[in-house]
């Protein structure tokens, strides 16, 4: 069975329909790609799935419970919308990291503050600590887990950003651009970071514009364009033998670069 | 739309009781007297144990224990002594208060019990050139706003600027900023010349006559145990021999 | 100078009485609008529209006019319409009406400051909150107020320093503060008339009591540096 299921996800705004009915989903440990020229709504895909905007329309069903139905009143309560938003993650293109706490800090503070509220920090803060810990390892930070983000190059910080997004064990995480805002060669080390991630069989959502990044890691790549999903499909076949005229143009113009 | 009638009857409620009592009624209900007064000497003045003494502060002290309650000294901006007494935050005004046209259309005011006289203000070197009326005409004036000296100088044409208060009227003068000052003569009397803070100043020509008078507010029914307090005063001799105190028993207006 | 000389301990005293005043104005005003300038900041950034058009119309009519009406206006409203003299007579009385004029007046312009500090703070930082499952008001207190503060530092200070010299307004309803007491000495009581340098000596108070409070403001904003 699918972790997520997305059926039919429309958002506009004003006037402008920015999500014309996207449907697609995604097997437990999958890795999803999702390109496309800028505009196309990608951002808002993920901002919908992690309850950041309403979708006008649609269903968002994960591990079998039905998260977020329009026709479905019972579903759309703001009061368990926090509960839900925690079966995803999301790493944003600006890391976001707060600036007044040091790179373990901003680790920490979310789930500290879940325990604090359920009166279980006292019995776990030694395991959550030891797992901060153990994130930074991984990111290949351990070493400057006290500094403050502005201490921090691009990259580190992202890196950070996706430390803060795991501690929070999201059923399926999401990246938008990651990379985007990061010199270039300051990209690899954080692709290698998420790529490690499949390798455990994190479940993600990978918006990208590092082409060659997003078939090497996802097992299914998206193709959207004008608030639609113009071609779907394995990695291979997508970048090898795109169907749409749209894909190939596309490809087209970011192989040239 | 019903809180608001809700409200509005409150405040009629407020209003309409605030009525049901005479002024002396109320003084007495809460036990004191608050006399609204400004630094003055030698009317309202503190001494060296900040104590507020002077030949007005010790009669209305004497006033509230005859009447049975206490008395309080309340400092106040002269400019707000009409809305002081009427929002009840004073009781009365007691403070060599000239009974001008004004203050007698807007208080309840007692029978005058001190004579005074505006008076000029220069500084002693040049007295003897400005002795006349005629002579101190083209002189620039300091007056406290408000005051009787600033009705003066308006009648006579002077030219002036307002300050906020006598004492600021005198220190414009010493301080060469204005040519000359009109103040009260008892508080001339106390506060310039040889032995007083300004030594180098004096007073020449005296403007007109005057009275002084405490100011209640307007149909307050404590005007008439004052003037009734006052004529005892005067017959037992007790108001002239606190007069003596300060030095005013001159200026004393039989009751 | 002789005479200053001897005059200075009575003159110190009574300064320092109409100091205290002035001191207890300041740090009843800070007290009071830190706190409700950010309520009334959440007023005017409230997304219902009664709401924050209500908090705008009242800050634009408290930031209209001058503080000094406020003041005639709180104290002696009471007492000549409502015929209820609720502040009484007394210093203390004057003290209580200038302090609610005080904090209403001051917590208007501090919740202006608090708004633009506040809407300075990229939303990136708060959909960074929600989206690791925090609360609006866990995201408020651990996340956005330290950076607003960090902002708001150098106005906020601005409005402090003129807060001091503001407290002299309290006099038009008679609340005898340093320079109302530095004015006695011309007047005649505690024995001296016509004395003048006690006025202008309550400026080194003034002087003095900023520059505390400049250098505290300034170790502050240091404190903040930590972070961008
Ligand atoms: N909050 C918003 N209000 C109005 N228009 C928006 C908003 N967010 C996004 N859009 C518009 O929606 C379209 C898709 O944006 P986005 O999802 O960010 O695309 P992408 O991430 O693929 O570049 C763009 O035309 C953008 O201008
Ligand atoms: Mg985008």
């Amino acid at each position: 069975m699918s972790i997520l299921e997305v059926r039919n996800i429309r958002k506009t705004f004003g006037n402008i329909e920015v999500l014309k009915g996207i449907t697609f989903t995604l097997e437990k440990g999958g890795v999803l790609s999702v390109i496309g020229s800028s505009g196309s709504g990608k951002t808002t895909l993920l901002r919908c799935l992690n309850f950041l905007e309403r979708p006008d329309d649609g269903v968002i069903t994960v591990k079998g419970e039905v998260l977020f139905d329009r026709n479905d009143p019972k579903t759309l309560h703001e009061s368990q919308i926090r509960r839900k938003r925690l079966h995803f993650g999301l790493v944003f293109q600006s890391f976001n990291l707060f600036p007044q706490y040091t790179a373990l800090q901003n680790v920490m503070l979310a789930p500290e503050l879940f325990m604090k509220e359920n009166h279980t920090w006292n019995a776990e803060k030694a395991r959550l600590a030891d797992e901060a810990e153990e994130l930074f390892v991984q990111i290949g930070l351990a070493d400057r887990m006290n500094n403050y983000p502005h201490q921090l190059s691009g990259g580190q910080q992202q890196r950070v950003a996706i430390a803060r997004a795991l501690i929070m064990h999201p059923d399926i995480l999401c990246f938008d651009e990651p990379t985007s805002a990061l010199d270039p060669e300051l990209t690899g080390e954080v692709l290698k970071v998420i790529g490690k991630l499949s390798e455990q069989n994190t479940t993600m959502i990978i918006v990208t514009h590092e082409m060659e990044f997003a078939r090497d890691v996802a097992n299914q790549v998206i193709f959207m364009d004008g608030g639609v999903i113009c071609e779907q499909g394995e990695p291979h076949e997508l970048f090898g033998n795109p169907k749409e005229e749209r894909t190939k143009q596309f490809l087209m113009r970011y192989n040239q670069k | 739309m019903k809180k608001f009638m809700l409200l509005l009857v409150c405040l009629l409620a407020v209003c309409s009781c605030a009525y049901a009592e005479t002024d002396s009624e109320y003084v007495k209900a809460k036990g004191v007297l608050v006399v609204g007064i400004t630094d003055f000497k030698p009317m309202d003045y503190r001494n060296e144990a900040g104590e507020w003494i002077g030949f007005d502060a010790d009669l209305a002290r004497a006033f509230a224990e005859s009447i049975g309650v206490k008395v309080e000294f309340q400092e106040i901006e002269w400019n707000n002594k009409i809305l002081e007494l009427d929002g009840r935050n004073i009781d009365c005004v007691w403070n060599g208060m000239t009974l001008t046209s004004e203050v007698r259309a807007a208080m309840a005011c007692s029978n005058p019990y001190c004579n005074n006289a505006q008076v000029v203000i220069v500084p002693a070197a040049s007295a003897k050139k400005y002795d006349t009326v005629e002579s101190i005409a083209g002189l620039n004036f300091a007056v406290e706003h408000g005051s009787a000296g600033n009705e003066q100088a308006t009648l006579h044409g002077f030219k002036c600027t307002e300050v906020q208060d006598q004492a600021s009227a005198l220190m414009e003068v010493a301080s060469g900023t204005a040519d000359a000052a009109i103040i009260d003569s008892l508080m001339a009397a106390a506060m310039v010349g040889a032995g007083t803070g300004y030594e180098n100043l004096t007073y020449t020509v005296s403007l007109n006559s005057e009275e002084y008078g405490v100011g209640f507010r307007k149909g307050s029914d404590l005007v008439y145990a004052l003037n009734a307090f006052f004529e005892a005063g005067y017959a037992d001799g007790s108001i002239s021999k606190l007069a003596e105190n300060y030095k005013i028993q001159a200026a004393l207006i039989k009751q | 100078m002789e005479v200053i000389i001897q005059q200075l301990p009575i003159v110190i005293h009574a300064l320092n009485i109409g100091f205290m005043q002035t001191l207890k104005l300041f740090a009843v005003t800070l007290l009071g609008a830190f706190p409700l300038g950010l309520i009334i900041a959440f007023g005017s950034l409230s997304r219902i529209k009664i709401i924050s058009m209500t908090t705008g119309l009242f800050i634009w009519i408290i930031r209209g006019t001058p503080l000094m009406i406020q003041l005639l206006i709180v104290y002696y409203f009471p007492g000549l319409v409502l015929h209820n003299p609720i502040w009484g007579g007394g210093e203390s009385g004057r003290f209580m009406a200038a302090s609610v004029a005080f904090v209403i007046n001051y917590s208007c312009y501090f919740s202006e400051i608090y708004r633009g500090g506040i809407q300075s703070v990229p939303v990136g930082q708060q959909e960074a909150g929600l989206v690791l499952g925090m609360t609006k008001k866990q995201i408020f207190f651990h996340v956005t107020l330290l950076q607003m503060i960090k902002r708001i530092v150098p106005p906020i200070s601005n409005e402090i320093i003129t807060l001091v010299k503001d407290t002299a307004l309290a006099r038009i309803i008679a609340l005898q503060e340093i320079i109302w007491a530095g004015q006695a000495f011309m007047k005649g009581s505690y024995n001296i008339s016509g004395a003048i340098w006690p006025l202008f000596f309550t400026a080194f108070y003034y002087l003095v009591f900023n520059g505390i409070v400049t250098v505290m403001l300034a170790g502050l904003e240091r404190k903040l540096d930590y972070f961008r």
